[in-house]
């Protein structure tokens, strides 16, 4: 057994055992952790098949920025509160669905494995070597800048799209009723817009379920609504 | 060397892995942590592939496979963080209100 075979099986069992780890922890926390360690370990994984480029980007922007928001969200929510919302009650889903993902699941990887075991990817290049530019930042980038010029340029303007929609959705909603003040709105246009609601949650009848924006406290209503609605 | 179909069985084990946490946990948090697990599978399998042809366009995918990855975890963090302020919980079974 070579010495990058030994690499191979060390970090792919040590991905697979983080990733199983991820996905039974109670504790979003402790879940990200292991999704680190998962992270890491794939990219050990992208070095061995000369990807050494990828496997930086791995780790700055996976392990790195990615888990960092994570971790963060995770902090910013109540901790106590995302461990303990799990319940042990079955699924909505009901058991039906809850079993027929798992079955699902393992079909899924079986067809894989038999897909795999048959062995139809193989091709006479497989055998070929890699020269020491393969996976280097400069081929991948010379590509990245000639073939993939456009692509790369739309996921830059995802990125874009992908942040102001970030700030856009978590935005409260007390920020955007102080926003559509600042722009001059009037208080009927609030309402009209669904910004401003407490007007109407008196008329609410009692048995009707309020709709999730309807119940929304961020605390103490703004005291500029209040003056409006005098 | 290590083969090509080992490099497989570790994308498709991480891929069903992922797979079997989106569907069974109901905790918004790990469902998105499971996702960025079934996106490494695919990746690994992409750069496989890429190392195995010689082929470098594998890589080019993957990294755009990150790029979109990290503008999903921004979006769905976001969503998660207003699920947060608007009721309390994080069970993705309570979430049906386009359904109700």
């Amino acid at each position: 057994m070579s010495g990058s075979e030994i690499v191979f099986y060390v970090f792919a069992f040590m991905a697979i055992a983080s990733g199983i780890a991820t996905i039974t922890r109670k504790n979003p926390v402790v879940a990200a952790v292991w999704l680190v360690a998962s992270f890491f370990a794939v990219a050990v994984n992208y070095v061995l098949m000369s990807a050494s480029f990828l496997a930086v980007l791995q780790v700055l922007v996976y392990a790195g920025a990615m888990m960092v928001l994570f971790v963060f969200v995770i902090m910013v929510l109540d901790v106590d509160e995302t461990g303990a919302a799990e319940s042990r009650r079955p699924s909505r889903v009901g058991r039906f669905g809850y079993y027929f993902g798992l079955l699902l699941s393992g079909g899924m990887i079986v067809w894989v494995l038999l897909a795999t075991l048959s062995k139809q990817f193989i091709t006479p290049g497989a055998r070929i070597p890699p020269d020491a530019e393969f996976g280097s930042a400069n081929a991948v980038g010379r590509l990245l800048f000639t073939d993939y010029l456009f692509a790369f340029e739309a996921v830059s303007l995802l990125l874009l799209a992908a942040v102001i929609g970030a700030v856009v959705v978590a935005r409260s909603r007390r920020e955007r009723e102080k926003e559509a003040l600042a722009a001059g709105m009037t208080l009927e246009h609030m309402h009209a817009a669904g910004l401003h609601e407490h007007l109407q949650d008196q008329d609410q009848h009692e048995g009707m379920v309020a709709g999730p924006y309807a119940q929304t406290d961020f605390g103490e209503p703004s005291a500029i609504g209040h003056e409006g609605g005098n | 060397m290590v083969p090509i179909t080992h490099f497989l069985y570790l994308a498709s084990t991480l891929f069903v892995i992922g797979l079997l946490g989106v569907m069974l946990r109901r905790n918004v948090l790990i469902v998105l942590m499971s996702v960025e697990l079934m996106l490494n599978g695919a990746n690994i399998a992409l750069v496989a592939f890429s190392r195995f042809h010689g082929n470098l366009d594998g890589q080019v995918l993957a990294m755009f496979t990150i790029a979109v990855a990290a503008a999903e975890a921004a979006v769905g963090l976001a969503i998660v963080v207003s699920i947060f302020r608007s009721r309390t919980g994080s069970d993705i079974d309570d979430l049906s209100l386009l359904r109700d």
